[in-house]
């Protein structure tokens, strides 16, 4: 029974593309009498399912070798595609943990899309984000993999533009495709172009390839670019992070789901492409600098958001950095332990604030202060939640940061120091937010504020106890480094940057007498991380207005020279029709003139 | 069998045009346009009915020319009436009976002048089918110049404001593309000395490269024009835009493919030596159109003129593959042709219901189309569909098409391809601009008091989006029938490579 349960694994995904499709009979075109909420309840049932079917198939994986299996997709002239599929304990592992986030995040939804009209279609899009997730950790085929990067990009999309009435919503959709979609045709360009090279799209087999190859390492280096971009769009990574902080405009139940695991899917690709970049020494350092600068930049730009969520949002960009960098260095196995580790934790926080945002309205953190008195739970849930994602024992960051620096620290021993000051200023930026909001004195807009529907409170409080757990199921299953061989030093290192951002951050925001909001000398430089350094101002600038002003130049010279042309040409012939008929005058003088015109004209040409 | 799909159409058009349906023997409530429009559906769906058999009875195994009919005709000057369809033509064949019936159902059921309208329609469908199938090249100019006259009458009885504009310049360039493409034949017959026009019995192998050339160039120029080509294009814009979504629908979903079918059918397979030469010119061509399809899009303002712009931009990707004459780029060529038919009447058709329901094309009054109550929810949902099939997201029949295309042309012209897929970027620009104005954002409450979108304006809309949905789902069944035809072409051509090389 157990065996047919991980046999058939490649239904996980199915069952949440069939909650996608169960909704149509919902949609306001087709029939306006059904109410919306059965359409939720479907989805949610599917979606157990997907979550209790994927967590009775793990004793059987844990067992188990790495199973392959195929279909063949397309099959036509000298081009075959088939989808691959792997099954393996680390897929079955992040499929319970995608499913199982999707299944807290409807459920929080049903609490927290309470009184909207839109529940089909929500709830469609978040089991579409599941069954393309799911199938992403399945496949071996980089094709497919492209093939689901993409389409997630057209479902972020959605997804954000749920409230479409609002304009900000408008333009986030709007950036977050155009963003995501600049990395994947960029992929699109690396797959094309490593098929005819490599001959197969299955990881397994490039991993084979990439040993063997003997391209030009030029050929390498533009391959390897290409291949990263996208991967750096879906993480949100520097230069194509804009689109997260934008995205906060979606409703919250879709952000539990896409700060943790949808950025992540960006990252599982880069790690299964590991052995194909490694051909290139430039790709490692692209993506270690880029990883380093994303993560300092994007915790820096942290501190300085007044927006809850987009604060949370910028530290989901640091920490994708902080994987980069782990894979930029060969560390996969950390790179997903931290997923792992990251994505419960950020669920937690995200969890914690959303409740909070719902009823207190505001997003503003100065408006905040003093909600530990009103809202305990949440306050715990974010307190877990917050040591759980950086390096504060026990919690699962500790563990999983401790062994990253000391793995680093042999090879690339700076690389370990930013990835000790990533985490001091996550520690900041967190805990910065827990004094503005559950620190101080009660603010207008908080000072009634209970706790939030069971909706709300029972999948966070149930994920409290998961994120608790973790550092013990992690042990169990082996993953924790061993104490031995803990460089002390270090380690103290690590711990000391925890205590001092947090701790200077509790001190700061905890602190009556402290004058808020906190106002940096000089104020362009606070401007600069507000505004995340003025890259949408950049890039509408650059990118954008160039796109602008062509497309304008060519549509002027599209209507003007050339149609002109062609309307000149009609113009010129109309007119000689119009002034040569005053020839046709019927007098026979005229005719005669004009033959021996002719004939005079005809005769000269010859004796030339 | 396949004179059925020529001349059925034409007795359902004479039957339309003239069967004496008095208007007391209506049903009541019903009026003389509505029964005509059931009149002519029910003819077109017989049409279909007959190309779904041809499709059944293919032969996909077999690259030649099928369900041959052969009937002496003039022989004095080398006319025949020989008819056959192979892979390239057969989906065309059905993505024309489709598009036919969509376009019935596209412009409304109070049409004036029902009976010259609908038999209009029948007969442009008649013509088409009669372009595709024809085996004699002399038969083919036939029919590729006898559509002028209906697509004339459409755009300038039934057209916007600017019709007679745009009518009149869609005749001269197209008439003008028909004149270069019967000079080229006459070219080629004459020269070769072949005895008449039939398409099996000509081989350009023996003229002068010289010759092959000139005679190669007015024949690209010429179906450059119907593809159209930039610079050729500017009849496109305004006649696409003048002229009513079902003309629209039958003028770029399938009578601008017969630019690219016949550049494949009779650049590419008769000229297979001189064709090589030009080709990298061709590719240049081809990502100039693409490129500059897209950038004049993202300028405009008016949807409708958007979506043209947005079609000169896809066809480009057609020439592309085709110039690059790999097996996987003309399988992608054809495949491209379908999945853009489709793709662009599905728009155009939505258009259309935007523009009869909101009184507007504007991309400026517009705004919160997706509105579930007052608004219209399902040509939002659908226009998003078809936006993203045009983009190119995978898992609709769009992607697909233009992913053979990439994969089949990379080898051949790295760079052109390369620019092709940024331009694929591009297009995700103006349809985001397209469905953040139109479908996005907030509804006029004090404007938005639309009629209802009727079912027999919805259905055909959701039979369009299922296709592309299915197909793009499962390609096997939109490549099935060509490739091996297009797998023989790219062997054949390279045959004559080597035997050119030699």
């Amino acid at each position: 029974m157990l065996n047919n349960l991980y046999q058939t694994i490649w239904l996980v995904p199915c069952y949440a593309l069939l909650g996608t499709l169960l909704v149509i009979p919902w949609s306001p075109g087709l029939n306006r009498n059904l109410g919306p909420r059965p359409s939720g309840y479907i989805n949610i049932l599917l979606t157990t399912l997907a979550f209790l079917h994927s967590l009775l198939a793990l004793p059987i994986a844990l067992d188990s070798n790495t199973q392959y299996s195929s279909f063949n997709w397309l099959e036509t002239a000298n081009l075959t595609i088939s989808l691959d599929l792997e099954f393996s304990a680390v897929n079955i592992i992040a499929l319970i943990l995608i499913t199982g986030l999707n299944l807290l995040a409807q459920i929080y939804a049903v609490g927290y899309m309470e009184m909207d009209w839109g529940w089909p279609r929500f709830f469609s899009l978040l089991n579409l984000f599941e069954a393309g997730m799911c199938t992403l950790v399945l496949c071996n085929s980089l094709f497919f993999s492209y093939v689901i990067l993409e389409i997630l990009t057209l479902g972020t999309y959605l997804l954000i533009g749920f409230w479409f009435n609002q304009s900000l919503v408008v333009t986030g959709a709007r950036d977050a495709f155009l963003t995501k979609r600049v990395g994947d045709l960029i992929l699109l360009m690396g797959v094309v172009a490593l098929l005819p090279l490599a001959g197969t799209w299955n990881y397994t087999e490039l991993a084979k390839w990439a040993q063997t190859t003997t391209i030009s390492p030029q050929t390498a280096n533009l391959l390897c670019l290409a291949l990263i971009a996208g991967p750096l769009g879906k993480c949100a990574q520097f230069p194509l992070h804009l689109w997260l902080d934008e995205a906060m405009e979606g409703p919250m139940p879709a952000t539990i789901l896409r700060n943790t695991v949808v950025v992540s899917t960006g990252a599982w690709v880069l790690i299964k492409l590991q052995p194909v970049l490694a051909l290139s020494g430039i790709t490692a350092e692209v993506m270690l600098v880029i990883g380093a600068a994303t993560a300092v930049g994007a915790s820096l730009i942290a501190i300085a958001q007044i927006d809850i969520k987009r604060s949370l949002s910028y530290s989901v960009s640091g920490y994708m950095g902080l994987v980069f960098i782990a894979v930029a260095t060969g560390l996969e196995e950390i790179a997903l332990k931290l997923l792992l580790v990251y994505a419960v934790a950020m669920a937690l926080l995200v969890m914690s604030i959303g409740g909070i945002v719902l009823n207190n309205i505001t997003q503003d953190l100065r408006q905040y202060g003093g909600l530990w008195s009103r809202r305990p739970i949440s306050g715990l849930a974010y307190l877990v939640g917050a040591t759980a994602l950086v390096a504060f024992p026990p919690g699962g960051g500790f563990w999983v940061l401790s062994e990253f620096i000391q793995r680093l620290w042999l090879e690339h021993p700076m690389v370990a120091l930013v990835v000790i000051l990533v985490n001091g200023l996550t520690a900041f930026s967190v805990m910065r937010e827990f004094g503005a909001i559950f620190g101080g004195q009660p603010k207008p807009m908080t000072v009634r504020s209970p706790e939030g529907l069971w909706a709300l409170v029972l999948p966070m409080t149930f994920l409290m106890g998961i994120v608790l757990h973790l550092p013990l199921l992690l042990g169990i299953a082996g993953l924790l480094p061993d104490w031995g061989s803990f460089n002390l030093g270090l380690i103290s290192l690590l711990l000391l940057s925890t205590l001092l951002g947090g701790g200077l951050a509790t001190y700061i925001y905890l602190n009556d007498r402290i004058f808020k909001p906190i106002i940096l000398q000089p104020k362009a430089l606070q401007d600069f991380f507000a505004y995340d350094f003025y890259t949408a101002k950049l890039y509408k600038l650059t990118i954008v207005g160039a796109v602008n002003l062509i497309s304008q130049l060519i549509s002027w010279f599209d209507r003007f020279i050339i149609d002109g042309v062609v309307n000149l040409v009609g113009l010129v012939t109309v007119f000689s029709g119009q002034s040569l008929k005053y020839n046709v005058s019927g007098q026979t003088q005229f005719y005669a003139l004009s033959i021996l015109i002719g004939v005079a004209i005809f005769c000269f040409l010859i004796l030339l | 069998m396949l004179s059925i799909l020529l001349w059925l159409p034409v007795i359902a058009a004479l039957l339309v045009g003239f069967a004496p349906f008095s208007l007391k023997s209506d049903p009541p409530g019903m009026c003389l346009a509505a029964r005509l429009r059931q009149i002519t559906s029910l003819f077109t769906c017989l049409i279909i009915a007959v190309s779904l058999i041809l499709l059944w009875q293919f032969n996909y195994s077999d690259s030649q020319g099928q369900f041959n009919e052969y009937l002496p005709w003039i022989e004095t000057i080398g006319l025949n009436y020989s008819l056959a369809v192979d892979g390239i033509s057969l989906p065309l064949l059905i993505l024309n009976g489709i598009l036919t019936l969509v376009a019935i159902y596209s412009i409304g059921d109070k049409v004036e002048r029902p009976r010259l309208y609908y038999s209009l329609i029948l007969l442009s469908n008649g013509g088409i089918a009669g372009a595709l199938m024809a085996q004699n090249l002399l038969l083919f100019v036939i029919f590729y110049e006898i559509e002028l006259i209906p697509f004339y009458l459409l755009i300038s009885i039934w057209g916007g404001p600017n019709r007679a504009y745009a009518g009149i310049k869609f005749l001269l360039y197209t008439a003008i593309s028909g004149l270069l493409v019967l000079a080229a034949f006459l070219g080629i017959v004459w020269l070769t000395g072949a005895t008449d026009f039939d398409y099996q019995s000509i081989s350009t192998l023996e003229l002068s490269p010289k010759t092959q050339l000139i005679l190669l160039t007015i024949l690209v120029v010429g179906f450059g024009i119907k593809i159209p080509l930039v610079p050729l294009h500017t009849w496109l814009p305004d006649a696409y835009t003048e002229a009513s979504p079902a003309v629209t629908i039958l003028l770029g979903g399938i009578l601008a493919k017969l630019g690219t079918y016949g550049l494949i059918r009779f650049g590419l397979q008769l000229f297979p030596e001189t064709w090589r030469l030009v080709a990298p010119g061709l590719a240049i061509v081809g990502t100039i159109t693409v490129v500059y399809g897209a950038l004049s899009a993202i300028a405009q303002k008016d949807i409708k003129r958007m979506v043209a712009y947005s079609s000169i931009g896809h066809m480009g990707y057609i020439l592309v593959a085709t110039a690059a004459w790999t097996e996987l780029s003309l399988l992608g060529a054809v495949a491209q042709m379908v999945s853009h038919g489709l793709i662009l009447a599905l728009l155009f058709h939505l258009v259309g219901i935007v523009e009869r329901k909101a009184g507007t094309r504007n991309l400026d009054v517009l705004n919160g189309l997706m509105n579930p109550i007052r608004g219209l929810p399902l040509t939002s949902a659908l226009l998003i569909l078809g936006g993203m099939a045009s983009a190119g997201i995978p898992g609709l029949v769009g992607f697909i098409a233009e992913f053979l295309i990439f994969q089949g042309s990379f080898t051949t012209f790295p760079i052109p391809t390369l620019l092709c897929i940024i331009a694929s970027g591009l297009t995700a620009v103006y349809f985001v601009i397209l469905l953040n104005r139109t479908c996005f954002g907030k509804l006029d409450n004090r404007l938005a008091y639309y009629p209802r979108v009727q079912w027999s304006e919805k259905i055909p809309a959701l039979i369009l989006a299922g296709i592309i949905f299915i197909l793009g789902i499962q390609p096997n069944w939109l490549v099935g029938p060509t490739e091996t035809t297009t797998n023989a072409i790219a062997s054949a051509t390279q045959l004559v490579q080597t035997y050119a090389q030699r």
